[in-house]
């Protein structure tokens, strides 16, 4: 440090006062620095003889964004953004827990959980009112009360699952670990609510033996709490005689009427529930037994192996069963009244593929059926269910129906030949949903046709490899003209809303258009990255890419630029001093000074105007979602430190009208480039350096509290 | 393979779901109108298509991206994708093949034993979370495989992870954990 050593004598015993901020030398007196920068307490007399300490408490966590110039107002709201989060927070935390009526040692603890909250900004993107019942419920959860999510999301008129996951995600972030749910928790609660007067507290205690039964019973697994609780509750309540209907117990609760019913089934299964009511009070079997879901999986694949060795029994007797089919068929045949004339050709056409369609539907269990079978039997499904329609439509007598199917299908096929043409027309697009049905229907087990082997994986041109693609089938796929025509026009009518809505607008923006009063959406192209090797590349790049003002003088940007390097160098260990880790500090310490220095200087009026201005910049550069932008922070925010302190110790110190116009103007001028205007003082950024390098930040802190 | 077990446990996959890109741009009104087994959703701005065949539902949108669901193993997806490619193809786009990935497995799989939830989530804490009151099962997230697993009381598991490889050694993961927690079956 160059005031080791005076000036005038060469001596090296200084004697530097921190009370008075002054460096004098002892050997020859000569004061050789005055108005050091102290870090001292300073008192100040208040109103009655009440001394209190000049300053004001700033949180470590404090203001993100950086404060940021302009009057007394600005600097305020800046600072507090995060203590008016924490207080509104606050608020709705003690309104929200007095309606739950929590006690203030909850609140607290939830206001506690909030702030943690908070500082891991985990309440961005989440709406402030699902993260504070979601720390209410947290302190719920580790402070054992009785409190259901249930109960949170009535108060708030919000999905019970969204204020879930709120949960689960805070639960994981802070790591606290919430025990499990007791239903024993909830008992008094509910059997308060139901008003059992004198006798709640025995009440309170046979549900809970029987709650704890069923725990052992191994009822209380993945089910709600609060089912279990209904449960036991509305059983205790019969055991000491008070009528509770099902009805009230739910609206307690706050489960289904079902899910009531089935837990007291499940709890009839188990042998305790054959005990009688005294037995039960004294005795505790020592059996236990599977959780009824298990029991009831294990009973459905038991009915699963008797179904198949029934349909195995069916497969036999289906064969007899065949014969007679078709032999009562042709018998009918025989006996129904011919149809004349072109019908009679249909009627052929149709009767081998019905004898198809009928004994596949015989079989339900056939392993693969043809598409092509699949799509006619369908399609003729189909037909006949549109005939039947028309049929109804026009009263038209239908055909004796002894076996629904077979006469079904033959004696329908007399209607739709009438109308066949026009038909044939509405079926066009029939088979789309005919053919989709059409697995369903015939329940066909889908073993994977799949011999073909897919190649390896090493498919790296991007060609289609066409081995196993059937192109037959593909063609299947795509409809033939005709059919494409009947499709637009049912897509078209089934859309009409949808394309005149599309219509208006296209009319909209034209008639804005010819007004000249389009607005186009703006679209917010993604920013490029900057790619620099160097600090000062950086900053040339973005004063390319931004267009800045022309009354700037680029060439001596750029030398300062290499000199801000320099003395930035020599700066480090004062910066380094101050805060390593976080870049966002300094910065933002930084700005807060020279937020004060600022009040301190004459020329408000400017200053807020100039100060705004940044401002407006940095909050537009610090809420840019750009990853890029924020890793350049630290570098340009090194350059913007130096400036910050520049400004400050200049206007604190001096506090001349001469350099304040200057510093202020080229603000005003040089709107973005924060970092490179501060270079501009070289002069000052010796003195700044020292004076850093002397105290550190603190010192900056309370000289300013003198200008004050 | 299953540690302690004699039988084999038999991880069933239920569904897959693969991407891919077609790398040109697919006019969806065209598809909509031509294709057989077509649902076209302008509101969304994308095209279902359901093949039988290899039983998948397929989102196509119009810059030529592609999701395939429903397939039941990672071949079968590819084979349905290029099917699906086929189909586009023969419908008169310049299709081309590229970028196909499986993007997720859903697999079941049933264990002989129950489980107990609670004391499971105990030893497994943070990795295991149990919410009764959101959902019945509690789950199971492995962060380096990437693979989450609900666990529920009955003994069933369902698994999801990037490919079946993941999945299969998911379910070896936890299978000792779970046969700690085990309930013996009472008769």
């Amino acid at each position: 440090m160059s005031t080791k050593v005076c000036r005038t004598c060469g001596g090296f015993d200084i004697d530097v006062d921190q009370a008075r901020g002054s460096a004098v030398c002892t050997g020859c007196g000569s004061v050789l620095e005055d108005n050091i920068i102290v870090s001292e307490v300073q008192f100040v007399e208040g109103s009655g003889g009440v001394s209190s300490a000049v300053g004001q408490f700033i949180s470590a966590d404090g203001p993100l964004k950086g404060p940021l110039l302009g009057s007394g107002f600005h600097t305020t709201v800046g600072k507090e953004s995060r203590a008016q989060t924490l207080q509104s927070g606050k608020r709705q935390i003690q309104q929200l827990g007095s309606q739950l009526q929590m006690n203030q040692h909850c609140l607290d603890t939830a206001f506690n959980f909030f702030r943690m909250v908070v500082s891991k900004h985990l309440t961005r993107g989440r709406k402030m009112e699902h993260v504070i019942a979601a720390c209410l419920y947290l302190v719920c959860r580790t402070e054992g009360t009785p409190h259901m999510l249930l109960d949170l999301s009535d108060l708030l008129q919000v999905n019970v699952y969204i204020l879930g996951k709120t949960f689960l995600l805070l639960a994981r972030e802070l790591c606290i670990n919430a025990p499990a749910i007791d239903p024993c928790l909830y008992i008094p609660r509910f059997a308060h609510m139901l008003d059992f007067g004198r006798q709640t507290h025995e009440v309170t205690m046979t549900a809970l033996r029987l709650v704890q039964r069923m725990k052992r019973d191994w009822m209380h697994t993945g089910r709600r709490p609060s089912g279990l609780c209904g449960a036991a509750l509305l059983v205790a309540a019969r055991m000491h005689k008070f009528r509770r209907t099902v009805k009230e117990v739910v609206s307690v609760v706050k489960v289904c009427q079902n899910t009531l019913r089935k837990r007291l089934t499940e709890f009839e299964d188990t042998p305790t529930s054959q005990l009688t009511i005294d037995e039960f009070m004294r005795v505790d079997l020592e059996q236990e037994c599977d959780p009824p879901s298990f029991t009831a999986a294990q009973h459905k694949a038991k009915m699963q192996q008797l179904e198949q060795e029934l349909t195995k029994k069916l497969d036999e007797v289906e064969g007899e069963i065949c014969c007679y089919k078709d032999e009562i068929e042709t018998e009918l045949e025989k006996s129904r009244p011919k149809l004349r004339g072109i019908y009679a050709a249909y009627a052929k056409e149709i009767d081998p593929e019905d004898a198809e369609v009928l004994s596949s539907t015989s079989e339900p269990e056939e392993l693969e059926i043809e598409d092509a079978q699949l799509q006619a039997a369908t399609q003729h499904l189909t037909q006949d269910f549109l005939c039947q329609m028309i049929h109804e439509e026009e009263g038209r007598d239908k055909t004796t129906l002894e076996d629904e199917q077979e006469s079904g299908l033959e004696g329908q096929q007399s209607g739709p030949q009438r109308h066949a043409a026009p038909l044939a027309v509405i079926l066009g697009n029939c088979p789309s949903s005919a053919s989709l049905d059409g697995p369903r229907i015939f329940q066909t087990l889908n073993k994977s046709e799949i011999s073909e082997k897919p190649h390896g994986e090493a498919l790296e041109s991007e060609e289609l490899d066409l081995d196993g693609i059937d192109d037959q089938e593909i063609d299947k796929y795509i409809l033939n003209d005709k059919e494409v025509q009947v499709k637009t026009a049912l897509w078209l009518k089934q859309n009409a809303e949808y394309l005149q809505e599309q219509k208006e607008k296209e009319e909209r923006i034209q008639k804005e258009k010819e007004q000249g009063t389009y607005k186009e959406k703006k679209k917010y192209k993604k920013r490029e990255p900057i790619k620099a090797s160097t600090a000062g590349e950086a900053i040339e790049k973005m004063l390319e890419k931004k267009k800045i003002s022309s009354k700037i003088n680029y060439d001596v940007l750029r030398d300062l630029n290499s000199r801000g390097t320099g003395s930035g160098g020599c700066n480090s260990p004062g910066r380094a001093f101050a805060d390593p880790p976080e870049p966002n500090a300094p910065g933002k310490r930084l700005r807060r000074r020279r937020s004060k220095a600022n009040e301190a200087t004459q020329d408000l009026a400017v200053n807020t105007a100039t100060m705004s201005k940044r401002f407006r910049r940095l909050i537009s550069s610090t809420s840019s979602t750009s990853i890029q932008k924020k890793k350049k922070k630290p570098t340009s925010e090194g350059k913007k430190s130096i400036g910050m302190t520049t400004e400050s110790t200049r206007a604190a110190p001096e506090a001349t009208p001469v350099p304040d116009p200057d510093i202020s103007s080229t603000p005003a001028k040089l709107a973005v480039v924060e970092d490179v205007e501060e270079e501009e003082e070289l002069d000052v950024e010796e003195e700044c350096v020292s004076a850093l390098q002397l105290v550190g930040d603190y010192g900056c802190e309370a000289e300013e509290e003198d200008t004050f | 393979m299953d540690s302690s077990n004699d039988e084999a446990l038999d991880i069933i996959i239920t569904n897959v779901v693969a991407t891919f890109r077609t790398r040109c741009h697919l006019n969806l009104r065209t598809i909509a109108l031509e294709g057989t087994n077509v649902i076209y959703k302008p509101e969304v701005g994308k095209v279902l298509m359901k093949l039988r065949k290899p039983t998948i539902t397929a989102s196509i949108w119009s810059s030529g991206k592609i999701i395939c669901t429903g397939a039941t193993s990672e071949d079968e997806a590819k084979l349905g994708a290029r099917r699906l490619a086929r189909c586009l193809q023969k419908l008169g786009f310049k299709v081309r093949f590229s970028a196909f990935k499986v993007v997720n497995v859903l697999a079941v799989c049933s264990m002989p034993f129950a489980i107990h939830l609670i004391d499971f989530t105990k030893n497994n804490r943070p990795i295991a979370s149990y919410e009764p009151e959101l959902h019945p099962a509690a789950t199971y997230r492995i962060k380096n495989l990437k693979a989450t697993i609900q666990v529920f009381s009955t003994g069933s598991l369902t698994v999801t992870g990037p490919n079946v490889q993941n999945v299969a050694t998911a379910v070896e993961q936890v299978y000792p954990l779970l046969f700690e927690v085990r309930k013996p079956i009472c008769k």
